[in-house]
């Protein structure tokens, strides 16, 4: 029963924060080129906007598209679960549910790369393909990331990995756990669809990726796809947060009092790591299409390093 | 303390990756100026630590010539004849970036592997920094052979010397002092006459590309 409360809180806390943290990107971003920018909480207007208003469909898109919006919010809401929040509560840990993130953001993607190709419109079909390119780019660093740290904490587990770092003094340090968080930085960014990669404010021909493929949404479809973007983008931050920075150690209390503190320590991190890559993102440039599989090459060897440090290491 | 310089051997080992997936020379220079950094604070490292246990502070001294020679001056220089020099990206390689970050990975692990089968060197486990700071040498050897271009050139002479100094500076705790400076002295003169070269082969040939060196003018 208390476990069941935890995780409704959790799943509350990552779909309410989500949005704000886009906010928080976009106004560093605006503050940066000396906008004032929309306020941070402009995107919950949007979204109460856009849940408001009707859906606009094609008359030639099939089942794919309808059901599309509904399993993107669904498997970003899966992805939450699977990846705790505080490390002071065991969530459902079984085995494997590192691929199991991973293959559950894979299942996204395909539903969204097929539905950009089912309404016939000229710019989903390229978006589709750009995304292939992308994510099949990037998945391999991605699973040598997880397997690296999943080898040092022997299980593939999610909340093992979080609860190894916790021993360790300052991870970070570490040389195994540096490389794999500089690897799951740029991983990030392109799953994100962040500049170097895909630039997610312009709706121009030649830059847009992720873009390309939500053109055709409307309503509250929109605002489901939408949600389930950065619901993906705070998981992954979560992820990056819990097991690179673990701040449990720094906690010595017990019971609910731990909880508050230990979410209230998540936050801060959270907002840490989100100034990070606003930073990383205003300032860099858009990188050309082709250019990109040289990021997935230097992300892709990083992990690896991480992965040679380990076996030279042993820790 | 030697986890501290584990990690940053390996942060040596990260930005000659990062230099051979560049392809524009200003960025070049910076990561050149961002791996000297790296290498003088290990300096500073072991400078603290042999003046605290022995009372020697050549290592010290090193690390201050290394900053103001390696992370101020010489970047400066490259760049100031990089503004006199036409401004031009990198278009051309011999081979295409992910291939030549997949070799430098594999001059990595041949690195590993040499180090690893000699006997003698290690107590059981192998030393990371020794197979990381090599590689960076070997990693500078391979940016120098892969560019066109006579900047791209000389950056790849710096790395594969900071990777000499990096290894001799983290692996035996210091070179005597009197080495250490002829190598830095030797390594300025030949930059600063690279530098004039490049002006010179710019004069001549209204452009730094090498290949176009092969039809000789008088």
């Amino acid at each position: 029963m208390g476990n069941f409360i935890y995780f409704t809180i959790q799943i509350m806390m990552i779909v309410l924060l989500a949005p704000l943290v886009n906010g928080i990107i976009k106004k560093i971003k605006a503050l940066t080129q000396k906008r004032t920018g929309a306020p941070i909480l402009q995107m919950y207007f949007d979204l109460y906007k856009l849940l408001k208003k009707s859906v606009v469909i094609s008359q030639t898109s099939s089942w794919i598209y309808h059901v599309t919006p509904y399993l993107v919010f669904a498997t970003a809401l899966a992805a939450a679960l699977l990846v705790p929040v505080s490390t002071m509560v065991t969530p459902t840990s079984f085995p494997g549910d590192g691929i199991m993130l991973i293959y559950i953001f894979v299942l996204t993607r395909f539903f969204i790369m097929l539905a950009g190709l089912d309404t016939g419109s000229t710019f989903g079909g390229m978006g589709s393909s750009r995304e292939g390119m992308i994510s099949s780019l990037i998945e391999p660093s991605m699973l040598i990331s997880l397997f690296t740290i999943g080898l040092i904490s022997k299980s593939t587990s999610i909340y093992q990995m979080m609860s190894t770092a916790k021993l360790l003094e300052i991870p970070l340090v570490q040389p195994v756990y540096l490389m794999i968080f500089i690897a799951l930085l740029v991983i990030i960014i392109a799953e994100t669809s962040r500049i170097p990669v895909d630039d997610p404010a312009t709706h121009l021909e030649l830059t847009m990726v992720h873009e390309a493929m939500m053109l055709e949404y409307s309503g509250r479809h929109l605002a489901l796809m939408e949600l389930g973007a950065v619901i993906k983008q705070l998981v992954l931050i979560t992820l990056l947060a819990n097991v690179f920075l673990p701040h449990d150690q720094l906690i010595h209390l017990t019971g609910m009092g731990a909880l508050i503190l230990s979410l209230l320590f998540y936050i801060i991190k959270v907002i840490l790591l989100a100034v990070l890559i606003a930073l990383i993102e205003v300032n860099t440039v858009k990188l050309r299409l082709f250019s990109v599989p040289n990021l997935a090459a230097l992300s892709f060897i990083l992990s690896f390093l991480g992965f040679i440090n380990y076996f030279l290491l042993g820790r | 303390m030697t986890n501290f310089l584990d990690t940053l051997s390996l942060l040596v080992l990260l930005t000659a990756f990062i230099l051979i997936a560049n392809k524009r020379i200003k960025s070049y220079i910076r990561t050149f100026r961002l791996q000297s950094l790296f290498i003088a604070i290990g300096a500073g490292i072991i400078g603290l630590e042999s003046f605290a246990q022995e009372g020697r502070f050549d290592a010290l001294i090193l690390s201050v010539i290394m900053i103001i020679l390696k992370v101020i001056y010489i970047p400066n220089l490259l760049d100031n004849t990089y503004a006199h020099v036409d401004h031009t990206v990198e278009k051309d390689f011999f081979l295409n970036i992910p291939i030549l970050i997949f070799i430098s990975f594999l001059l990595f692990l041949f690195s590993y592997f040499s180090f690893s089968s000699i006997e003698g060197l290690h107590e059981g486990k192998v030393n990371l920094q020794m197979i990381n700071l090599v590689s960076v040498v070997l990693i500078g050897l391979f940016f120098m052979i892969t560019r066109k271009k006579a900047i791209g050139q000389i950056v790849g002479f710096l790395v594969l010397e900071n990777g000499l100094f990096a290894t001799a500076m983290f692996v035996t705790q210091g070179m005597p002092f009197i080495v250490d400076l002829g190598i830095f002295i030797d390594l300025l003169t030949g930059v600063l006459i690279m530098g004039l070269m490049v002006f010179k082969i710019n004069e001549k040939f209204d452009s730094i590309d090498i290949n176009k060196m092969k039809n000789l003018r008088g």
